[in-house]
């Protein structure tokens, strides 16, 4: 039985496939219609799942006591506790969200907003040191670099173009004080043309991963969905 | 309206060299990925205790599974083989179905090929996907024991009863964390807070092409100690399980990587030819 619903699924699969990139010919109505029906599984599968997931095994069933059992011999698994019955404070405090459409209580929102805000701004400053500073101790290199007594110059020419690299980008976006002189706006200009390749690079990565998209697509169009189809017809 | 004939047949012609690999089975050797390499490295050479595991983190959804699913495939696999016991764990509601089905599939595909079985419970163990984000992975570092902060797996089972936790203590039973996702912020809140302050576990990641540049950062300064880019780091991976472990080599990945060869060569072509003609139509205007 699973099976015939997995072959369903891929030959499903597949048709939403072609019809999505039917758009690639011209916009049409088959194109429209998964486009459709992607939003829709995509907006209703979220919260479904949060449900199953989260707020009915961790929350619901703990406080209604449905996650203790009875065993044969009369005992129980656990003591419900009523204690989970606070979890209806940060409940109730994140509904005021919804205050937003009611003009006379929608300032209650804000009070949300401002503790998202705030957690966030807060986690997020906890995770900066963590994350950053090894980055910055590590960029403190040596410009020369000795391997047995004799310079290593490959490393050595990689560790100085890395310190003009950061060095340039970041004069680049000194604006503090006026650039004057030759020197000054070449070193600038040097790291403009630096993040450009940078850039350049960035693009090259985007391109490579939407054409990986591709590939599988192609790979489960010509495999998967052919052999489904096969298979379904006989 | 040429312009648009124009571009169909851009894409036509995109789709047909993408596909003349796949439809032939046509593959190539992939190139040699060094941060794949040390990856590959650090899990050949790990040794686990009694209560010790990997931790896995899925953190992608059909949107990029065509990098990150290779990828995760490769490296259960290979701990797996090496009788290391996996723990697989979501921050992204999309992930759900990789949980189950990949661990899976490569015991599936093992003991067809080996013999030998592998178990849930005892092999590996699915948490689900849980929501969270960094505080939950705070919570996690900071809990003296694991299974406290989670408790049941997505089954809901206790995860005291499986063997895999028996002797289990905190975050110091994690010896390699591997993450893979395309989400930049995902992969950021285990590079903050997944550690103690005596503590680091091994961390391996898997990104998409997007996003190497900016996960080159963190190989660069160390606090990543492998990484596989995008489908040519799967590749290489699967590469290096076909040259040491694998009785049959996995030409799938091999074929893929291939066509995303192909494909970039293609494109390379035509930014070329699209500059030829735009300098003989500027010199012909011209003239």
């Amino acid at each position: 039985m699973l099976s015939t619903w997995l072959l369903l699924g891929t030959v499903l699969g597949g048709i939403a496939t072609i019809a999505i990139y039917s758009f690639l010919y011209k916009e049409n109505i088959f194109y429209r219609f998964f486009e459709h029906l992607y939003i829709g599984i995509a907006a209703g599968f979220f919260p479904v799942l949060a449900f199953k997931n989260f707020l009915w095994p961790k929350i619901l069933k703990p406080m209604f006591g449905y996650d203790v059992y009875n065993f044969p011999d009369g005992t129980v698994s656990h003591e419900p506790s009523s204690l989970y019955f606070l979890y209806i404070i940060p409940a109730l405090f994140g509904l005021l969200y919804y205050t937003l459409y009611i003009k006379r209580f929608s300032w209650m929102l804000k009070l949300v907003i401002g503790f998202s805000l705030g957690a966030a701004a807060g986690l997020t400053f906890k995770g900066f040191f963590p994350e950053i500073l090894p980055q910055i101790t590590k960029s403190f290199r040596p410009l020369v670099v000795f391997e047995n007594s004799e310079i290593n110059w490959i490393t050595s020419f990689e560790n100085i173009f890395f310190i003009f690299t950061l060095l340039s980008v970041m004069y680049y976006f000194f604006f503090t004080i006026k650039r004057e002189g030759r020197v000054a706006n070449s070193f600038a200009y040097a790291g403009r043309w630096l993040m450009m390749i940078c850039f350049g690079a960035f693009f090259g990565s985007t391109v490579m991963a939407r054409m990986a998209l591709l590939v599988e697509r192609i790979k489960f169009l010509a495999h998967d969905w052919v052999d489904a189809i096969q298979t379904l017809i006989g | 309206m040429k312009e648009v004939t124009e571009r169909r047949l851009i894409y036509l012609f995109v789709i047909l060299i993408v596909a003349f690999p796949i439809l032939l089975d046509y593959s190539i050797p992939p190139a040699r990925m060094k941060a794949g390499q040390s990856l590959y490295d650090k899990i050949d050479t790990l040794k686990v205790n009694d209560g010790e595991f990997a931790f896995v983190a899925l953190d992608f959804g059909p949107g990029t599974q065509a990098e990150n699913l290779p990828q995760s495939d490769s490296i259960v696999e290979h701990l797996f083989r090496k009788r290391i016991p996996v723990v697989l764990f979501s921050q992204y509601f999309l992930a759900e179905g990789f949980l189950k089905s990949l661990p899976e599939s490569v015991a599936k595909r093992l003991n067809r090929e080996t013999g030998e079985n592998w178990e849930y419970g005892k092999d590996w163990v699915n948490i689900g996907y849980r929501p969270g984000s960094g505080i939950l992975i705070q919570n996690l570092a900071k809990a003296d024991k694991f299974i406290e902060v989670f408790k049941e797996d997505a089954n809901g089972s206790s995860l005291s009863e499986f063997k895999l936790f028996k002797n289990s203590k905190g975050l110091e039973s994690v010896k390699i964390l591997t993450e893979f996702t395309g989400l930049v912020g995902v992969f950021d809140s285990y590079i903050q807070f997944f550690q103690k302050k005596n503590y680091v576990p091994i961390f391996g990641h898997g990104c998409t092409s997007i996003t190497i540049p900016e996960a080159y950062i963190y190989l660069d300064s160390g606090q990543i100690d492998g990484l596989l880019e995008g489908l040519a780091g799967a590749a290489w991976y699967s590469h290096l399980l076909d040259k040491n472990y694998r009785k049959n080599n996995m030409e799938d990945i091999q074929i893929t990587n291939t066509a995303l060869g192909v494909s970039h060569l293609a494109i390379i072509f035509l930014i070329i030819l699209g500059n030829i003609i735009m300098f003989v139509r500027r010199r012909r205007n011209n003239a």
